[in-house]
């Protein structure tokens, strides 16, 4: 039963960082029936923008308070990169047929990991560091916050690290907002009413423009967020961590049914639980953490031949 | 492209007579300053330091005034007859910038080479002032009209030779930039060659040969082949370029593959590469590696349709669940299978579910091929050129590419082919029309799949070792960067962007390190600008510019006239 239960939390801790990204690929997706490939990335450039907010300003210093600036950190750099990158690589083509888009997305998330790659500690073409970053061609270490990654609690033969608390209620935390900014707020309505209908949208004087900037900021502030839980969770980060990170999660978001914010939450739940039970209950050779990505993906093939609208119902499955 | 400030009208029209003396001026210059020394220093760029001796760059520098006297002639001269077909003011233009950027950068080189401007020889300034001097030249040149280039004849046989001489200039063209090993004179053949390209297709040259190549289309199959198949023997026995050719070759015949899907179908394909591997580690584990975990040995033949079957069976397996539903979803789930596939033979090594794979060390020391007595491991003498062993996978290739293109050209013009053309641009509307939509998706996919492990096969060989890490994730997009850059759906376009994806990384090392930088903003950068790719296909062109009704006017005439013909 512990072993169980443990699992139980260790798949909802995977479950709730799938989660958190997944709802950047479906909030896009159902506005624009468009495949964010390139969201893996932003998450990973939120986990590089903590760990240059705290390095830069903090110069080391772990404590409690740096956490909230280092959030806001992860947040900007995500938010800016998915901007840039609608703005200037998306928008123009809106009206293309539909491999355009997707091979853009292949080229920003090559282009963006290597441009973390290099660059990260310097300047383009120049070797001038004017922060003394450390070099991002190898794992970095992410700053350990001592509440939150410190000692981990033990319930009665469970394991429960702090981190994982930390990513669990992030998510909790970022749903609850995300409904009421759905739900409650005019932009959010708006964001509603594009994905329901963009032309009527705007005959109805919603500026659909704004609403998709809005949809890729929302996606990547939550993706910003799981950056950090990632870095806190793994003690290190890299900057190949968005591509099977950004995999998963769209797996989640199938799996949920794309386009359906809600679903993308469940999606990424369940997805984390199935890994961890996998992992732990598969028995023979094939079972183990080594096998538990193959699980995962043959999940995301199972999916889409039994129920391709995903669990809970997805918007437009069947456009080509 | 680059685009300069325009002159007004007004001033070039009033200074334009002065243009030619002045441009045939820069044009002797050119020629006079080539045949001194440009640098004293022998060890820069070549030998550059003989006068009286050209060396290669010299050489090129003197092609590009040759050209620019030809269409000077070409607008008053003896060979006006000329210069009532091709448009010789924008071909000038052209030609005029790039041999002002030619000679820029020859004087950057030496100067960065040698340390500074004082290492430049007299000849070096010559020439530099000479394409100055064009440059103004061409800036002043009057647009005039053109007669259209659909009614320009020349006799047949005329033709044939063009064709013929144009392939023997890109296969020279080749074998030479090959065997340059200075990166900076690598770097300023590329500038000649885009720069005569790009007058050439100012000049209509390329509209032209579109003509010619459409009334010859054979001569010009052939003669693409017959390059190809001559190419080793301009290497002298030397094995270093026909490794890199061979590479080239491998990548050329997944990527003409890949093309059936992502081109012609129109599937998005992210994990191609498995198939790649799954051929390739078929090939591998029926050799006679000492390393092979299956005991059967069969012949070579036997191993290529294995693995090809192999490899249609898993695409069949990947493909019958997803394609019933959208496009999107199909490029995820194969990159999903790509991973899987990696996983997979990253984690068969008997620790993991049984040893097939070896792991992450793969499979090693894959002997070389023997088909009959004919050892590909072997050097062998053909008209007097030993051929070694890279040769002769080269060879191999040849015939496999052959076969792939074959199958490609004849499914594309076959009910197959117009079905998936169909189904690329409104799948409802096919299906509507009785097309069998599912079915030849899954027929694309298979066929896409089956070719891929035929080359895979050849590939363990050639490689001598298969590891998973050569099959990840990136391989895929360099695939279909390929496809992307030189057209999807085209034969020509698609091999020349698998040429272009793989020789200039391995030749311009210097700038390894911002290789995939690079490649990721070409993608994003073609997708905006031309998604059609260099060589475009017609109907691609259309699908790509849907409002652009000049062009589509263009299209619908060419047609016409080639129905007619």
């Amino acid at each position: 039963m512990d072993v169980f239960v443990q699992q139980l939390v260790n798949g909802l801790t995977l479950g709730s960082l799938y989660a958190l990204i997944a709802v950047g690929y479906t909030v896009v997706y159902g506005i624009l029936q468009l495949i964010n490939f390139a969201h893996g990335e932003v998450f990973m450039i939120g986990a590089f923008g903590a760990l240059t907010t705290s390095l830069v300003l903090f110069k080391g210093n772990t404590s409690l308070w740096t956490l909230p600036v280092m959030i806001i950190g992860a947040v900007i750099a995500s938010v800016g990169t998915a901007v840039l990158m609608e703005r200037f690589a998306y928008r123009p083509l809106r009206n293309a047929p539909r491999l355009a888009p997707l091979i853009t997305a292949i080229g920003i998330s090559v282009f963006l990991q290597e441009f973390v790659r290099l660059n990260y500690n310097q300047v383009p073409f120049t070797s001038w560091n004017p922060f003394n970053l450390p070099d991002a061609k190898s794992r970095i270490p992410f700053p350990q916050i001592d509440v939150v990654t410190g000692k981990a609690f033990e319930l009665g033969g469970v394991t429960i690290q702090r981190s994982a608390l930390f990513t669990i209620g992030a998510l909790l935390m970022s749903s609850a907002l995300l409904w009421y900014f759905i739900n409650r707020t005019k932009t959010g309505r708006g964001m509603q009413a594009v994905s329901q209908d963009a032309d009527t949208a705007r005959l109805m004087g919603i500026n659909v423009d704004r609403i998709i900037v809005v949809a890729f900021a929302l996606g990547a502030v939550l993706a910003g967020i799981a950056g950090i839980a990632q870095g806190l969770q793994n003690n290190n980060i890299d900057f190949r961590m968005g591509f099977l990170a950004g995999l998963k999660a769209f797996t989640a978001a199938v799996l949920g049914g794309i386009g359906n914010i809600q679903g993308a939450v469940v999606g990424g739940l369940v997805l984390g639980i199935v890994e961890g039970m996998a992992t732990q209950y598969i028995p023979g050779q094939f079972g183990g953490s080594p096998w538990k990505d193959v699980w995962a993906f043959v999940l995301l093939i199972l999916v889409l031949v039994f129920r391709p609208q995903g669990l809970l119902g997805a918007k437009a499955v069947d456009r080509a | 492209m680059i685009k300069l400030p325009d002159i007004p009208e007004s001033v070039v029209v009033r200074h334009s007579a002065k243009a030619w003396p002045l441009g045939l001026a820069g044009a002797g210059l050119l020629i006079i300053g080539s045949l001194l020394s440009w640098s004293f220093d022998p060890g820069v760029l070549g030998d550059l330091s003989i006068s009286l001796n050209p060396g290669g760059l010299q050489i090129v520098a003197i092609a590009i005034a040759l050209l620019a006297v030809i269409l000077f002639l070409a607008r008053r001269g003896p060979l006006t007859s000329l210069g009532q077909w091709a448009d010789t003011a924008l071909s000038l233009r052209a030609l005029g910038l790039w041999a002002l950027l030619f000679m820029t950068l020859v004087l950057v080189a030496i100067t960065v080479e040698t340390g500074g401007l004082i290492n430049i020889d007299p000849g070096g300034w010559i020439s530099f002032l000479g394409a100055v001097l064009l440059f103004i030249a061409t800036r002043f040149v009057v647009q005039e009209e053109t007669r259209d280039l659909s009614e320009a004849r020349v006799p047949g046989w005329a033709e044939i030779l063009v064709i013929v001489v144009l392939m023997a200039a890109i296969l020279f063209g080749t074998a030479y930039a090959l065997g340059l090993t200075d990166a900076w004179e690598f770097v300023l053949f590329l500038v000649f060659v885009t720069g005569v390209v790009i007058t050439g297709v100012r000049a209509g040259l390329l509209s032209w040969l579109g003509h010619v190549t459409n009334r010859h289309r054979h001569v010009l199959t052939l003669a693409a082949f017959a390059v190809a198949f001559f190419f080793p023997f301009t290497q002298n026995g030397s094995d270093a370029n026909m490794s890199i050719a061979s590479q080239v070759l491998i990548f050329a015949s997944a990527a003409m593959g890949l093309n059936i899907v992502v081109g012609l179908a129109g599937l998005l394909d992210l994990g191609y590469i498995a198939f790649l591997g799954a051929g390739a580690y078929v090939g591998a584990s029926l050799s006679t590696s000492a390393f092979a975990t299956i005991g059967w040995k069969p012949p070579f033949l036997v191993v290529v349709l294995t693995g090809a079957c192999v490899s249609a069976t898993l695409g069949l397996i990947i493909g019958a669940p997803t394609l019933r539903v959208s496009g999107d979803y199909l490029a995820i789930v194969t990159l999903g299978f790509g991973e899987i596939f990696r996983l997979s033979m990253f984690n068969l090594d008997g620790n993991n579910g049984p040893n097939l794979t070896h792991g992450p060390n793969g499979i090693p020391a894959i002997p070389d091929l023997t088909i009959g007595s004919f050892n590909f491991g072997d050097t062998h003498t053909l008209l007097g050129i030993p051929l070694a062993r890279f040769s002769n996978y080269y060879f191999l290739l040849l015939v496999l590419i052959a076969f792939i293109i074959l199958v490609f050209s004849r499914l594309n013009n076959s009910r197959i082919g117009r079905g998936w053309v169909a189904i690329r641009e409104d799948e409802k509307a096919a299906e509507a029309m009785g097309v069998n939509v599912f079915g030849l998706k899954i027929l694309a996919f298979v066929v896409g799949a089956f070719l891929a492990g035929m080359a895979g096969t050849i590939k363990a060989h050639q490689d001598v070792s298969v590891t998973p890490d050569q099959y990840i994730f990136l391989e895929s997009a360099f695939l279909l960067a390929a496809i992307v850059l030189g057209g999807m759906g085209t034969i020509a376009g698609v091999l020349i962007g698998a040429m272009i994806l793989k020789l200039l990384p391995e030749k311009l090392r210097f700038f390894a390190d911002y290789r995939l930088l690079l490649f990721g903003l070409l993608l994003v950068l073609m997708m905006r600008f031309r998604p059609e790719g260099l060589i475009a296909s017609k109907r691609r062109q259309l699908e790509f510019h849907e409002d652009d009704e000049e062009l589509a006017v263009r299209i619908e005439t060419n047609h016409a006239e080639d129905v007619k013909a």
